[in-house]
């Protein structure tokens, strides 16, 4: 009787609130990755359909020295990215943490305004502005800097530029919060106590922001995995990463098993990276934005 | 206060569900009557006057759903039920695949006497001997523009834009089967070719090209062109056709060793609700005058000669629009090449890494 009236005011008002996240969750999310993954294990006919007869080919697949090279270009990119956001986000939210309520309303609409645009649409406007004949290289020429144009678009340096446009935002928000609630009084302490700018730096503000340059660092990080648009807008797809090899496998060489193997392994290194980001202390909370 | 937000909200989003839950029912799930026809068709590839004119003369109502690719279409037709589409327009290659998997009907050509303004050079090809299951709509190549400043003016052939003086010039299709193809073209393979070492000399090749292609675009080949990025594309005619437009500094090849050839048609899917009114559209769509709405709006190649001979001088003058129907002799289709697609995916990932 007890467990029947704990039923009844406990459980069933649980089920009721979860239940349509749970429900959610496991309808998107949680079968299609299973599908995935099973589909992963399977082949092909010759009519392109799936056939569910257990197989570890496309995993061995994996293993060829094109797809590997191709795996250590995408986490390169990611890295130099990553890298490139901190430092430039880093000064960026540290001034707007600290400039006026109007000024960091202000740099909060700059930031945050080109998301209302098409994140394409905007990698277009940059290949107009980078262009052999683009507004950049125009500029240079009329004021005699340069002779002839520079190749400036489609090389790997273009990628990294297009990838930290898009994705810094990401890195700006987690910073912002962490220096927002950093102690004013630490830092003149610090200063009292007679170390100079350059060292409060470095044994007070850096560690005390930590959590935050390592949540950015994963959402920029990791979907710079997957932004296999970036690479073909302003790489000129000559440089594919590994999210253009799995889109390819799904759209036109017709075998989802060696794409959902591919992606498989993409989600297995994201695993890992969130795995060893959660070890050396970071919150999974901080990560919400995601 | 809040209860009655929250009501307003629930009560908003219950409207929304309800909305759109009848439009997917009125993209083709409701039930049809005789007087209906269900046409399954690309996105901007057939004009609403052409349905018009239909209803118009047969007081048979058209409904239109559209697709963006031949697999999208493809994975439909097969996760709905029989009857839901009466008429698709796949690709050469897709109707092959359709035949082998049993999705297409037999077309009574007695009753499209309109076959006859098809060119001879698009009838009874290797996809569908006999055209027993499709008939052409519209079609189109690939081929190169080459901008005489840039480049020269000596372009005649595939073999010469693998020449190391194009270096980063060259923007070509984000599509392996089109670029693989045209290399084994400019060695004289078939664009379909699986055997080895055919396929061994044009990895050999493409490493070749790699360095000459300064970038990959499928979407729009031609900015690349226009904005004077590149010297040469290989791009589909109907981009060739608007550059040639924009300036005389181009000029289109499509070269002796043939072109990369594609060609939509006209099926009727099995299990049809309405096979004669699916028929009589084809028909319908062979007329000429007919032919001639669609190429008005959409300007791909038209293989409908008699509906050519209507055409304004801006299509029949333009050497990428109104082809040479030698070079579509010339050409070759792309086939489904099943399973061996796989070694022309592992070209194509070392090609682009």
């Amino acid at each position: 009787m007890k467990q029947g009236s704990m039923f009844r005011k406990k459980t069933v008002p649980l089920l009721t609130m979860i239940s349509p996240v749970t429900a959610w969750l496991i309808l998107l999310i949680a079968l299609p990755l299973l599908y995935m993954l099973v589909i992963s294990f399977c082949g092909t006919d010759d009519s392109h359909n799936i056939v569910f007869r257990f197989t570890l080919k496309n995993y061995a697949k994996l293993f060829d020295p094109t797809i590997l090279s191709i795996y250590s270009n995408s986490l390169i990119i990611a890295l130099l990215t990553t890298v490139i956001c901190i430092l430039v986000a880093y000064p960026f939210a540290y001034i707007m943490a600290s400039t006026t309520p109007f000024r960091k309303t202000l740099m909060m609409i700059f930031l945050m305004l080109p998301f209302w645009t098409n994140s394409v649409i905007r990698l277009y406007s940059w290949r107009t502005l980078l262009g052999v004949n683009g507004y950049i290289n125009i500029l240079l020429m009329k004021i005699g800097l340069i002779e002839a144009p520079i190749e400036m678009l489609f090389t790997r340096g273009a990628v990294v530029l297009g990838m930290v446009y898009t994705l810094l935002p990401f890195m700006v928000l987690p910073l912002l919060t962490v220096i927002d609630k950093l102690d004013g009084g630490l830092i003149e302490a610090s200063g009292d106590l007679g170390a100079k700018p350059a060292q409060t730096f470095l044994h007070v503000t850096l560690p005390l922001t930590a959590p935050g340059i390592f949540a950015g660092s994963i959402m920029v990080f990791i979907p710079c995995l997957g932004y296999f648009f970036v690479s073909n807008l302003m790489g000129g797809g000559t440089s594919q990463l590994i999210g253009n090899v799995i889109s390819r496998q799904f759209k036109e060489a017709f075998n989802w098993p060696y794409g959902a193997a591919l992606a498989i392994m993409l989600i297995l290194i994201t695993l890992l990276i969130v795995k060893i980001y959660t070890k050396t202390g970071g919150s999974i909370d901080d990560l919400g934005v995601m | 206060m809040k209860k009655i937000i929250a009501f307003l909200l629930a009560v908003s989003l219950c409207l929304v569900f309800a909305s759109c839950s009848k439009k997917s029912s009125d993209d083709g799930n409701a039930p049809k009557n005789a007087g209906e026809l269900n046409v399954f068709v690309w996105t901007e590839y057939m004009p609403q006057s052409v349905f018009d004119a239909f209803t118009e003369e047969t007081g048979i109502k058209v409904n239109v759903s559209t697709y963006s690719s031949n697999e999208d279409m493809l994975a439909k037709v097969k996760g709905s039920n029989e009857g839901i589409y009466d008429i698709v327009v796949p690709s050469d290659y897709m109707v092959k695949m359709m035949v082998q998997e049993g999705l297409l009907a037999e077309i009574d050509l007695s009753a499209i006497p309109n076959l006859k303004n098809i060119g001879e050079s698009y009838l009874n090809q290797g996809f569908d001997p006999g055209n027993k299951y499709s008939v052409p709509y519209m079609g189109g190549l690939a081929g190169l523009v080459v901008s005489k400043a840039k480049a020269g003016a000596d372009i005649t052939s595939y073999e010469q834009i693998f020449d190391a003086k194009y270096s980063s010039s060259i923007v070509a299709l984000d599509d392996f089967r089109a670029v693989i193809g045209m290399t084994a073209k400019s060695l004289g393979y078939s664009l379909n070719t699986t055997d080895d070492t055919e396929l061994a000399a044009v990895e050999a090749k493409l490493a070749e090209l790699k360095g000459n292609i300064k970038l990959l675009d499928s979407d729009s080949p031609k900015s690349a062109m226009l904005s004077g990025e590149t010297a040469i594309g290989f791009m589909w005619n109907a981009e060739i056709a608007i550059c040639l437009q924009e300036s005389d500094d181009f000029y289109a090849v499509f070269p002796q060793e043939g072109c990369y050839l594609f060609l939509d048609s006209l099926a009727i899917l099995k299990g049809a609700k309405n096979v004669d009114a699916a028929t009589q559209f084809l028909n319908f769509i062979l007329r000429p005058e007919i032919s001639k709405l669609v190429s008005d709006e959409f300007p791909y190649l038209n293989p409908n000669t008699a509906a050519v001979a209507l055409l304004p001088d801006s299509y029949k003058n333009n050497p990428a629009s109104n082809i040479d129907p030698a070079v579509i002799a010339n050409g070759e289709y792309v086939l489904d090449i099943g399973a061996e697609v796989e070694k022309y995916d592992g070209l194509w990932t070392k090609f682009v890494k």
